[in-house]
């Protein structure tokens, strides 16, 4: 049996021998934080309600009140109207002015000991981490184009760099791709891990931030000196670590992640455990300039103009010539727009100018976040508008003739005839594109920007 | 072809562009009818493939654009006029729409309108709202009807006679991401004029073929061997695929195509010359760093390139030691300081 239970055992005592009333008070002294939290929402969820429900309790308590059959007796209708009530409200949200960081560099730190063997997550804790490891490295360059990421394996009481930082997904995915490579042994050590993830991160820019993300199976760590040292440059190296634990929570975990700005969570099983890793793909707020010794004028100190040039892609089928890079015979590579030399892959700096050369579409990437669509305004009723359009201006599907009452539609931002318009060019659109204009085109059919 | 396919086309009916082609100056001229009748027939041949290929085709004006067709609305039946037993109907059927829609936008374009920029953009985000919903409704619709309505391999055909348009540049990248994303396959068929920068990224990113007609007259020859068969069926049938991809990017200040740009590292704007705050993220950039850049502007910047080895692992080295390559122009002139350091000189 895994030794994180054992936080739980002396919790679920007092559930069968006190007294309701009496055990809310106990477990709200006990819930401190991590899953004793979690576990409490689920086994006391009712007495917690009576008291005092918890935000996420209050939204669904009474979400059977709201649906309703139609004539038919079936609930899709209610149910798509539910989803597209959700998607909508998730579309209003206020986006708060959170700087956040594009620029992102990321050492992953796995943890390669004996204990991740254990078999409590199926198939073992090893197999789920190196899969949920996959994912989460596609999705974060997904999210992340500009960013990098480097491996660092924990392992027999060193660090190993099992990947070193790359910007490109097939490049990490293949430091992880061979399991017989990374097969766990031994004792892990969080600071000879840490220590070389600093290493390898501790020249790059300031205006780019630095990153570790812990997945930690073990509850022991052997370590060559302080550990708190470490920690404390971490601290001066403005490096963000955060765990994703796997067995239980760890003080120095804890810790590592608090005084650092990361944070910390302990899998309760596959699903939580991927949720966890995930929450750390968006890219983080950019620490508040207060945390700086500096204050403000330290962020726009480390905000500066880059020349970068946009390169041209020769095909595999032009001549084959060297590229600067490796003196390698090859046809395909990128011709540098100011040299004209001919280099492997991008990003990179041209190894003759120096100019650093990127791919357009990677900045392009972000670009949705510096111009976002006007949200779209939900059409209460037609009688203002003098030639109401019949269908969709996007995606041209017939708009419903008769309004549907439904109730509370009009104060959560939802059109009782399933029309919204643009602000800007006052064609109107159906919820379906509403949503996918904002959600994924970023950019209105209408205004064509 | 065994699966059904979706085509979307979008039409490039930019009037001045099509007189322009259509001029007798250009090697080989092509006006706009007979472009219209050669599309016909592709189009005709895309239905005839499969009973369940769909087609939407989308025209981009000046200043506007407009779903022409689609084979999910029905069509009036007065529109057709009377049965003709020498035409399969539902050519007919399609032909006869196009072409009206076509004349009707045609006929309502003003002089003034004709001078505002091409809607390109709109109809491409339009063909892709119109997959989005019709690939939703399909994945949503009980598992009967979703195999005759699901669009396995959606694709868009732009047929592109207008140059790029610069200030299009976000909303068209925007809209390849989101093609990548719904799995859209951008073709690319540039009749007429420079080649575009952008739609040869388009169908780069989305895996699909930008071709530049050499001949223009044998249009219907590229259309049915080029973009006939679906990309699946592409690798097999070795389709002349694009020659050099030109990443160029659109700058944000003038709109100028650039290829060596000053990226704000704050939001990542690109200008096309130094500018000491950033137009989009209100950033003040440090004197120093636009002295520098100005000086160097024409001639490489001085960064000291002995600092890194040639390794054996260029890929990675050259990501790991490319970045701290900033560091010295954050700092000025030449003098390298820690870069981990915040306390650097202002």
């Amino acid at each position: 049996m895994p030794p994180r239970r054992i936080t739980n055992i002396d919790d679920s005592d007092s559930d069968i021998s006190i007294l309701d009333d009496v055990d809310i008070e106990a477990r709200g002294k006990a819930k401190g934080k991590g899953k004793a939290v979690d576990r409490g929402q689920s086994s006391k969820s009712k007495s917690k309600a009576k008291e005092q429900p918890y935000a996420w309790e209050a939204t669904y308590t009474r979400s059977w009140d709201t649906v309703q059959e139609d004539e038919a007796g079936s609930l899709q209708g209610a149910v798509e109207d539910l989803i597209a009530r959700g998607r909508r409200r998730r579309l209003l949200a206020p986006a708060a002015a959170i700087r956040r960081t594009i620029i992102r560099h990321l050492i992953l730190i796995l943890d390669l000991s004996a204990s991740m063997l254990d078999r409590d997550m199926r198939p073992t804790r090893f197999d789920l981490m190196l899969q949920y490891a996959r994912e989460f490295v596609t999705e974060w360059f997904d999210q992340n184009p500009l960013g990098q990421i480097g491996i660092v394996g924990m392992r027999s009481g060193v660090g190993e760099r099992a990947g070193e930082m790359s910007g490109n997904p097939q490049d990490v995915l293949r430091a992880m791709h061979e399991r017989h490579k990374l097969e766990p042994a031994g004792e892990p050590s969080l600071q000879n891990a840490i220590e070389m993830a600093r290493s390898s991160m501790s020249h790059l820019p300031t205006h780019s931030s630095r990153e570790i993300v812990i997945i930690f199976g073990s509850l022991t760590t052997c370590d060559p000196g302080n550990i708190h040292d470490t920690l404390d440059e971490c601290i001066k190296d403005k490096i963000r670590i955060s765990v994703v634990a796997l067995a239980a929570e760890m003080k120095i975990c804890r810790d590592l992640c608090d005084k650092t700005g990361g944070q910390f969570g302990v899998a309760m099983n596959e699903g939580h455990f991927k949720d966890l890793l995930f929450e750390l793909i968006p890219p983080p707020a950019q620490r508040a300039a207060v945390s700086r010794a500096a204050g403000a004028s330290a962020t726009n100190l480390s905000a500066d103009l880059m020349m970068m040039g946009f390169p041209t892609r020769l095909p595999n089928t032009s001549p084959p010539s060297l590229c600067v890079c490796h003196s390698e015979l090859k046809s395909e590579g990128f011709l540098c727009p100011r040299c004209a030399a001919k280099v492997c892959d991008v990003p990179t700096d041209c190894d003759i100018c120096g100019l650093m050369i990127v791919s357009s579409p990677h900045l392009a990437r972000s670009y949705h976040h510096l111009f976002p669509v006007k949200a779209y305004k939900a059409v209460e009723s037609l009688v203002d508008t003098p030639n109401p359009s019949p269908t969709c201006h996007a995606c041209s599907v017939n708009f419903a003739d008769v309004a549907l009452p439904k109730p509370g539609s009009a104060m959560e931002g939802m059109s009782p005839i399933g029309r919204y318009r643009c602000p800007d060019c006052h064609h109107d659109f159906c919820t379906d594109c509403d949503v996918f204009v904002h959600d994924v085109v970023h950019c209105c059919p209408g205004c064509g920007k | 072809m065994d699966k059904a396919s979706h085509l979307s086309v979008i039409l490039d009916l930019s009037p001045v562009q099509w007189h322009l082609f259509g001029q007798s100056t250009n090697p080989f001229p092509l006006s706009l009818s007979s472009f219209l009748s050669q599309l016909l027939a592709f189009l005709n041949a895309h239905t005839a493939c499969k009973d369940e290929n769909t087609l939407a085709v989308f025209g981009a004006f000046p200043g506007k654009s407009v779903l022409l067709f689609s084979s999910t609305t029905g069509i009036s039946e007065g529109d057709l006029g009377p049965a003709d037993a020498n035409t399969y109907r539902p050519f007919k059927m399609l032909d006869a729409t196009i072409m009206k829609s076509i004349l009707e936008e045609l006929e309502e374009l003003s002089g003034a309108q004709e001078e505002s920029p091409l809607g390109l953009v709109g109809a491409l985000t339009k063909a892709l709202c119109y997959i989005n919903r019709t690939s939703s409704a399909a994945s949503s619709a009980p598992a009967a009807r979703s195999e005759e309505t699901n669009l396995p391999d959606p694709r868009i055909l732009i047929i592109s006679v207008s140059p790029d348009q610069p200030s299009a540049y976000i909303p068209i990248m925007n809209s390849i991401f989101s093609a990548q994303k719904l799995k859209v396959t951008i073709d690319v068929c540039k009749l007429f004029g420079s080649d575009s920068v952008f739609l040869q990224q388009a169908s780069h990113l989305t895996g699909g073929s930008y071709i530049f007609l050499e001949r223009p007259d044998a249009l219907l020859q590229y259309l049915t061997m080029s973009f006939l068969p679906p990309p699946a069926l592409r690798q097999l049938l070795s389709v002349p695929t694009q020659d050099k991809v030109d990443f160029r990017a659109a700058c944000f200040c003038h709109k100028n195509i650039v290829d060596v740009g000053f990226v704000c590292s704050v939001c990542l704007s690109i200008f096309c010359q130094p500018v000491p705050v950033c137009s989009t993220c209100r950033t003040k950039f440090p004197i120093k760093t636009l002295q520098r850049l100005n000086a160097s502007k024409p001639p490489a910047p001085t960064a000291n390139r002995a600092a890194i080895p040639a390794t054996s692992l260029p890929r990675s080295t050259s990501i790991g030691s490319g970045t701290p390559r900033l560091t010295p122009l954050s700092n000025g002139n030449g003098t390298v300081h820690p870069p981990s350091q915040n306390g650097t000189p202002r």
